[in-house]
């Protein structure tokens, strides 16, 4: 195996742990706020994907389908969109339940993940069989012996890092940022402190499904293909990731993401048959949990004496 | 102008269970009124229903000319009520500087928010030390320190104080009853929450006693320090 091979894996391993990482950040986001887990992200994921392929279909018939523009505009819509019903889901599903069994609120998204996923498998024209996604951004490549540099590839990981790393920013440095670790450490003096709980909870889970759906359409673009059920695996990777990193935390749940598709690749480059790759991956995360049961950089829970 | 704080006849609990029933009392501008009780007397549940946390089932509260009595939290915070939790409740993995600045989250004038970093900091030195360290990993004085130095960021009308001595060192606990009286001293309503009859008594004006749920005593801080209520209140005689 030469260089340019290596490298070629790496690019690749590196365009998926960003789409895992940013769908794993959702994951310790909710976590952080509210101490629930949402099942129906990997949904959200897919739901942003088909969104952006909606929205495309309606540019294409008004004669707007120019690529970079349509590129961007699908991009904002599938996020918009998203940003939208993840604060519509905190609103009337996810708050209601605040003083319930966390439990019901584990069903409850996972079942609404359910009904995302077959509504869209029966109302999507022709849902439930993959379906191409657009090739919007340029076709071009750099051959560097066994190395093909694809221009698509590098944008979407600038984007996605962009994205993770303005989202880390908005949290550590903003004001709404401030709010969302106040009540992430203690809600009820956050409260105390002028903090509108509620709002807070809103904007943390809007925040959380945009990134979803940036990872859904970066997944589109990249693989050029979505389907109804892809946010299944997605979402188990994307939470494998988080609390492999420490629910709750930031940091933790990059890392997660990065050391999944890491494993992936690695799976892919020693086992010849392609599927054992989530095999080995998944295996690996197992004995990682065994190994540190709390997760690799688990948020210390600090001492309220 | 109305008194800052007027409670009237307010019934609050938890579940089935009424733990008030009926508790009236007055905190007047400028002093420092407290409320004593021994545990479970239900001096809690009152701040709590004061502070939107466990809504009074009747009754009525008024803050100055509004009435909070079922307004949410963070809207009674924005009026100007400001509290310095009971076990102090500083965030464990903020920086002492971010702990000021979520306590004055209601404010968004920069000028005003440097003002009050440098007011606080007149009076608890030590904060400007020790502002890039994370509070949970500061000594329970300190982070009574920084509890108070919070609930000073938002330029409080009213503060109150839940239980300030629990849990700290006899020579800690003077220092705090001192700090308190200093902002008081500066202008500041005080509710004062407290177990601790005698330096409670010390520093306030006027006081109540809670006990079962009812107030039984009331007064100037000087009566009620020789009262057989107080006394009563406390040992069961």
């Amino acid at each position: 195996m030469d260089l340019g091979f290596i490298a070629q894996y790496l690019l690749n391993g590196i365009v998926l742990g960003v789409i895992y990482a940013m769908v794993a950040v959702g994951f310790t986001l909710f976590f952080g706020v509210l101490d629930v887990i949402k099942f129906s992200h990997g949904d959200v994921v897919m739901a942003g994907a088909f969104t952006a392929l909606a929205t495309y279909a309606g540019l294409e018939l008004l004669g707007l389908g120019y690529p970079t523009f349509a590129a961007v505009f699908i991009t904002l819509a599938g996020i918009a969109a998203m940003a939208l019903l993840g604060a519509l889901l905190a609103k009337f599903l996810i708050l209601p339940l605040r003083n319930a069994p966390p439990l019901n609120t584990l069903l409850i998204t996972l079942m609404f993940g359910l009904a995302l996923r077959e509504s869209v498998r029966l109302f999507y024209p022709n849902g439930s069989n993959p379906k191409p996604f657009p090739q919007l951004l340029p076709d071009l490549s750099l051959s560097l012996g066994n190395l093909e540099l694809r221009f698509d590839s590098v944008l979407l990981i600038i984007v996605g890092l962009g994205a993770i790393i303005g989202v880390h920013m908005l949290i550590e440095r903003s004001r709404i940022g401030l709010a969302i670790r106040a009540v992430a450490q203690d809600p009820e003096t956050a409260r105390l402190m002028g903090i509108n709980f509620e709002r807070v909870v809103l904007a943390t889970f809007g925040l959380g499904s945009a990134l979803a759906a940036l990872a859904g359409v970066t997944n589109g673009l990249y693989y050029s293909e979505v389907n109804f059920g892809m946010g299944l695996l997605l979402g188990v990777i994307g939470f494998s990731a988080a609390v492999v990193g420490g629910l709750g935390s930031l940091y933790g749940a990059i890392i997660g993401g990065f050391l999944f598709a890491a494993l992936q690749t690695i799976g892919a480059v020693w086992f010849s048959v392609p599927a054992y790759k989530d095999v080995f991956a998944f295996a690996c995360i197992i004995a990682l949990m065994a190994w540190k049961p709390t997760g690799l950089l688990a948020a210390k829970s600090a001492e309220r004496v | 102008m109305s008194e800052p704080l007027v409670v009237e006849n307010v019934v609050s609990g938890y579940d089935q269970a009424d733990v008030l029933s009926g508790v009236s009392l007055t905190v007047s501008e400028g002093q420092i009124t407290c409320l004593l009780g021994s545990n479970g007397a239900g001096k809690t549940t009152l701040i709590r229903a004061i502070l939107g946390l466990t809504p009074a089932r009747s009754g009525r509260i008024c803050f100055g000319d509004h009435d909070i009595t079922h307004q949410s939290t963070h809207r009674i915070a924005a009026l100007g009520v400001t509290c310095i939790p009971e076990g102090r409740r500083v965030f464990p993995r903020m920086s002492v500087e971010e702990n000021l600045r979520v306590g004055a989250y209601t404010e968004s004038d920069r000028e005003a928010i440097k003002k009050r970093f440098a007011e606080v900091f007149a009076i608890f030195p030590r904060l400007k030390e020790r502002a890039d360290q994370l509070a949970g990993t500061m000594s329970g004085g300190e982070q009574a320190m920084l509890s108070i130095g919070r609930g000073l960021m938002s330029a409080p009308k009213l503060l109150i104080v839940d239980e300030p001595s629990l849990g700290l060192s006899p020579l800690l606990v003077k220092e705090n009853f001192r700090v308190i009286k200093r902002i008081n001293e500066l202008g500041v309503t005080v509710l004062l929450v407290e177990q601790n009859v005698r330096q409670t008594l010390d520093i306030a004006h006027r006081g109540y006693v809670l006990a079962q749920g009812r107030i039984v005593a009331e007064g100037d801080a000087v009566h009620l320090r020789d009262n057989e209520e107080v006394r009563a209140a406390y040992f069961g005689g």
